[in-house]
């Protein structure tokens, strides 16, 4: 966690830096696509600034005593958008970054989907849909039960909810009134396929889970700025657990792709990833550039 | 005595001086013999209600935090309905979870097939690192409820649900083990479950036509006894299986794999043919496919009659 005094200032130079590491956390996961020749890339840009935020201003975790009993935990449900977690992990230093260029190889310690097993960090081993949400509220309810502060967050895709076991869990974290289980949706609009509102209509995400018991914010799931601000506000309800519908934008932060289907899952042509590659290159130095230059100004 | 509350009432013991133990129902703790439980230790009871994938994921979160969840209701909707929750969570992430899946079999015999488990120790044992356990009397339900609290890793057992004769004296449950529990040349019997009742009952009268039958009783199903089946198969050269379950994937799936891959032998199978199980009562179900001890001993004879030189 940031530890800069809260002041308009501070929270500025905040923003900034959190900007900074999310794009250096996109040129990680492009070092996996590099390192493999191809991943879930839409999902995993979709929804990377969430996860930078998490890691970096939210969450009491630790990279050198990952295990720490009082930890925040962290579960990716929609365990393909597991590239976006191994960068923000890797750059929180849980692991040397040299493992992201074993993506896609054989013993990889950073699978397609997470294993716990392999690599500090991961909490649940997820890839099936509709696990993550039920896997939490078990936290939830162990960590209550022993009268702890830790938080349980769950990041799930949009296309995932038609897993009809998610709504079992919503049920189970209502239920047992987990005001210490935040979930996303990282709604992106979009699954392999093609639109989530054409393949099952899972909308009004908001009005669904609040009928079932949660309290619920929209918030622009790739605005910084939102994302530390509703993280900020937790739990948003006493007695209730917290569903954060993060609209988002697939592939976000790569130009050419974003918004597209066809970059859920990527398999690039070297031109194409060296287009890629520049990109997110120079806007990761523009940030840079601006969040020294806010340290500077403040 | 009823084998569900055996269960419940030995897990309940065992709660009072481990407070990790905790209580997952589907709507189903009452009749798992946990009524007691659930007034002595309200705060580790946790109703999910009839929602068995969710059950069994909370179940792999709780472990994650220490506590040691116990779920039981009914075995298939334990074992099938939750499945890739099994797998998965409790499985692939190494819980220590202990999933229960009771009134086995055919034992909800009038109820159909929706409520007879009989695919259960062929499925929980393809889940590398799952334990399968099938407790054969009273008095063993309660040790290898012991055992199973004890082990650290997945545990999948299945108990019965009409009441069952004490067929042992007390003793450790050690997993993976199993005992001869009669001694004999001509053809070893090896069964798991309630069903070793039947077959003590004939092996005795077989012993009295001049046939020396070996009983084996084998309370885990996976990891397998290997050494004992290996024994019996170089002491008799013939081996009878016998469950509650599919011939195919159970017990005398895993016992002809033992024995075809370490020592092969004659194996015949004894259980439910692989189809949906017909309904009447439980003694009916049990003479019409041959489990109980006068179908065990027709089966052993012709076995042993028809077995080419």
């Amino acid at each position: 966690m940031l530890d800069l005094k809260r002041s308009p200032a501070a929270d500025i130079r905040k923003i900034e830096k959190l900007k900074a590491i999310s794009a250096q956390c996109r040129k990680n996961v492009l070092r996996m696509v590099r390192a493999g020749g191809h991943g879930h890339l839409g999902g995993a840009f979709s929804c990377i600034d969430i996860i930078t935020a998490l890691y970096y201003h939210a969450m009491n975790v630790d990279a050198d005593h990952p295990e720490m009993e009082d930890r925040d935990r962290f579960i990716l449900s929609a365990g393909h958008k597991c590239m976006a977690q191994y960068a923000v992990l890797a750059e929180k230093g849980f692991f040397p970054k040299e493992i992201l260029d074993t993506y896609g190889k054989l013993h990889s310690r950073i699978p397609g989907h997470p294993d716990m097993h392999k690599l500090p960090g991961i909490e649940a081993n997820t890839g099936a849909l509709g696990h993550g949400l039920s896997i939490a509220c078990g936290m939830a309810l162990g960590i209550k039960q022993e009268k702890k502060s830790s938080r349980v967050f769950v990041l799930l895709g949009d296309g995932e909810l038609a897993e009809g076991s998610n709504w079992e869990a919503a049920a189970v974290a209502a239920h047992y009134q987990l005001d210490n289980l935040i979930a996303f949706v990282d709604h992106n609009g979009l699954q392999i396929s093609g639109k989530v509102k054409d393949i099952m209509n899972m909308t009004p995400i908001d009005e669904r889970f609040k009928s079932f018991g949660w309290a619920v914010k929209n918030i622009d799931g790739n605005n910084m700025e939102e994302i530390v601000s509703v993280l900020d506000s937790l739990p948003v309800e006493p007695g209730k657990p917290t569903m954060i519908v993060a609209h988002t934008v697939k592939a976000k932060g790569l130009s050419f792709g974003e918004n597209k289907v066809s970059y859920h899952f990527w398999s690039p042509s070297d031109e194409e990833l060296e287009k890629a590659e520049k990109e997110i290159e120079e806007r990761l130095e523009r940030q840079k550039n601006i969040a020294e230059m806010s340290v500077r100004e403040w | 005595m009823d084998p569900r509350k055996e269960f419940g009432k030995a897990v309940t013991e065992i709660a009072e001086n481990n407070d990790k133990i905790v209580v997952i129902s589907a709507d189903s703790g009452k009749s798992s013999g946990f009524g007691e439980f659930m007034k002595l230790y309200p705060d580790r009871y946790y109703e999910i209600g009839i929602m068995e994938q969710a059950a069994v994921g909370v179940a792999s979160g709780l472990a994650t935090t220490g506590k040691i969840p116990v779920f039981c209701a009914i075995a298939p909707f334990v074992t099938l309905r939750p499945y890739e929750m099994f797998r998965n969570d409790i499985g692939y992430m190494k819980q220590n979870a202990k999933i229960v899946g009771r009134n086995c079999g055919f034992t909800y015999s009038d109820l159909g097939a929706t409520h007879h488990s009989l695919e259960d120790f062929a499925i929980t044992r393809m889940i590398p690192g799952v334990t399968v356990l099938a407790p054969q009397d009273p008095t063993e339900i309660r040790s290898a409820v012991k055992a199973m609290i004890e082990h650290e890793g997945p545990v999948y057992m299945r108990i019965g649900n009409p009441k069952i004769p004490v067929l042992f004296e007390e003793r450790p449950f050690e997993i993976g083990k199993g005992h001869v529990l009669e001694d004999g040349t001509d053809v070893t019997v090896i069964s798991t479950g309630s069903v070793t009742q039947a077959v003590l009952k004939a092996a005795d009268s077989l012993r009295k036509q001049g046939i020396s039958v070996q009983v084996i009783g084998m309370p885990t199903v996976w990891p397998i006894d290997k050494e004992l089946v290996i024994s019996a198969a170089k002491k008799t050269g013939k081996i009878v299986t016998v469950e509650e379950h599919y011939l195919d994937g159970g017990l005398g799936t895993i016992v002809s794999e033992v024995c075809s891959s370490e020592y092969p032998v004659p194996v015949k199978r004894l259980g439910v043919p692989k189809t949906y199980a017909t309904s009447g009562t439980y003694e009916e179900l049990l003479a019409y496919y041959g489990l109980d001890a006068e179908g065990i001993e027709k089966s052993v004879k012709e076995f042993l009659n028809n077995i080419p030189e």
